[in-house]
């Protein structure tokens, strides 16, 4: 089964066309990058395929169900792009990581030991098992990234959805970031979707790239996502592009010479 | 200075007597036990309207409460009923207008909040039956509440305090990030609903208390000085509520004991509390 079917999608917010006419498919098990210039329409897809968006005409079908009863199936781990959070919120990483199951729990039902002890798990598994205690909006831009993605996998989804998640994030950060995704991919057979502006950084991580320009230019493998004639497309100019992966080639020419 | 001393005991002396002669009066009882029920309710629900950023949002409908006020005035039916429906009223139509997001809530709110006062100025100007009363809506008349207020006070305070201790998970993972709750399948809309409504039946009670112009204060003060002195929702639902106590059993005393207004001497108190906790907090 597919985990998104998009067919003909188009979003209209405002009075603005902010996505035309998109077919986009993602198998069940998947990470697919989306790449994109700034207000190209990435989010909105994104909120398109969470229903938090309603789309003016086409599809969104989440392993087979409309986004919003795939909400009431809690089928999404989300992470927004900007979670906004004042300074002084009063919530503690374990209550922000235990708010991932609020929507399973339903109305007038309170977490029980048991919900805790899988929030230390989730903030185990993510590397923060230390900081359950610490208030949330002081930690810093990775540390809330990371408890962000505990909230958003406590539910055990079948669809993550992040939305440019690197953000505030120092490179090493990223990577690891990158990494942990792949490992959350293979361990747990998890679909994800990801916006991010950085091609060169996510090609090595996806398995496909979406690239989007209000439409869809390019889908497929990452590395095709790197082809100049594609590029100089969804920017509109020439793009100077710099790749990373685990093997540097220039580190490598260097070793030899 | 013996004599000074002796002159301070006997002022304190008198001041106790009259705290406990006013304690016997039943005009003060019914003041207080209406003003701690609305400060447990108020104090609770300060918290989330100040996390939410929408503490204008409480601004504007208390004064568009007052149009519902004049609805009651002119229609001869009771002005707590008319401001409470046409408060709700108000509060949804904010919300609606402003979700649609063609119009932003703070602009919502201000045209809302001057077009009911613009509709009560010139009710009233209509109306035959101007008295005394209206004076008490704008200003509050807590020393005058009726054993028939107290005890809708505290029916409004016990049944909406419940509601909201039911629902506080879901009102703070909503005012955490709204988004995010509806992708969690927490029913947002319905949430905010019940929240909003709560919040416009403690402002149409908190009239009666402190008046249509201070009642938001009662909705903002507690929990913005609650914010500044705690670091979790538990402690800051409590301290929230302890400030609204402690600002509204004092004010009712000191204004009874130097013949001051009570509504406006309750807000002084509440900002006076959010003074010391942002100076005390800026040093410490």
């Amino acid at each position: 089964m597919n985990a998104v079917e998009i067919k003909n999608l188009t979003t209209v917010l405002n009075g603005i066309e902010v996505i035309k006419n998109i077919n986009l498919t993602l198998e069940q098990g998947k990470f697919l990058g989306i790449v994109g210039p700034n207000g190209c329409g990435k989010t909105t897809l994104l909120r398109t395929i969470i229903g938090s968006a309603t789309p003016l005409s086409g599809s969104v079908t989440v392993f087979g169900m409309t986004p919003k009863e795939a909400v009431k199936a809690h089928i999404f781990g989300y992470l927004p792009q900007n979670q906004n959070i004042i300074n002084n919120f009063p919530a503690r990483s374990m209550d922000v990581v235990l708010m991932g199951l609020y929507g399973q729990l339903g109305l007038f039902r309170w977490p029980t030991k048991k919900h805790k002890q899988k929030a230390y798990e989730m903030l185990d598994i993510l590397g923060m098992s230390g900081l359950g205690n610490a208030t949330f909006s002081k930690l810093s831009g990775g540390q809330k990234q990371r408890i962000s993605i505990a909230r958003a996998l406590i539910n055990n989804p079948k669809l993550l959805i992040l939305d440019e998640p690197s953000t505030g994030i120092d490179m090493v950060g990223q990577t690891d970031f990158y990494q942990l995704l792949k490992e959350l991919q293979n361990q747990i057979g998890l679909s994800i979707i990801m916006v991010s502006h950085d091609i060169g950084a996510i090609t090595t991580f996806v398995d496909e790239i979406a690239c989007i320009n209000k439409t869809l230019y390019y889908h497929g493998n990452p590395f095709g996502a790197l082809d100049r004639q594609v590029l100089e497309k969804l920017y509109g100019r020439k793009v100077s592009l710099v790749t990373h992966s685990d093997c540097c080639s220039q580190c490598d020419k260097n070793k030899h010479e | 200075m013996t004599a000074a001393a002796n002159a301070i005991k006997i002022n304190m002396n008198e001041y106790i007597n009259a705290a406990k002669e006013a304690l016997s009066m039943s005009f003060i009882q019914r003041a207080l036990i209406s003003g701690i029920m609305l400060g447990i309710f108020s104090g609770i629900i300060s918290v989330f309207i100040v996390l939410r950023r929408i503490s204008f949002l409480g601004s504007g409908i208390s004064h568009a409460a007052f149009g519902g006020v004049a609805i009651g005035f002119v229609t001869g039916i009771n002005p707590i009923f008319t401001a409470l429906a046409y408060s709700i009223l108000t509060a949804i139509g904010i919300e609606q207008i402003s979700a649609k997001g063609k119009v932003s809530e703070d602009t919502a709110i201000g045209i809302f909040f001057a077009s009911s006062m613009a509709l009560g100025i010139v009710l009233i100007g209509l109306s035959t039956s101007y008295n005394v009363d209206l004076h008490g809506y704008l200003f509050g008349s807590i020393l005058a509440i009726t054993h028939s207020d107290m005890t809708a006070t505290i029916a409004m305070s016990l049944i909406l305090t419940t509601v909201i201790i039911l629902i506080t998970k879901e009102l703070h993972f909503i005012t955490f990030n709204e988004e995010l709750a509806y992708s969690s399948g927490i029913r947002v809309r319905l949430i905010k609903f019940i929240f909003i409504t709560s919040m416009a039946i403690a402002i149409v009670t908190g009239i009666k208390l402190v008046g249509v112009i201070l009642v938001s204060a009662l909705l903002v003060i507690p929990g913005a000085t609650a914010n500044l002195i705690t670091n979790s929702l538990f402690k800051m639902i409590i301290a929230s509520s302890f400030i609204t106590l402690f600002s509204i059993i004092s004010g009712i005393s000191i204004s009874y004991l130097f013949n001051l207004a009570p509504g406006g001497t309750i807000v002084l108190i509440m900002s006076a509390c959010f003074a010391a906790a942002y100076f005390l907090r800026k040093r410490y």
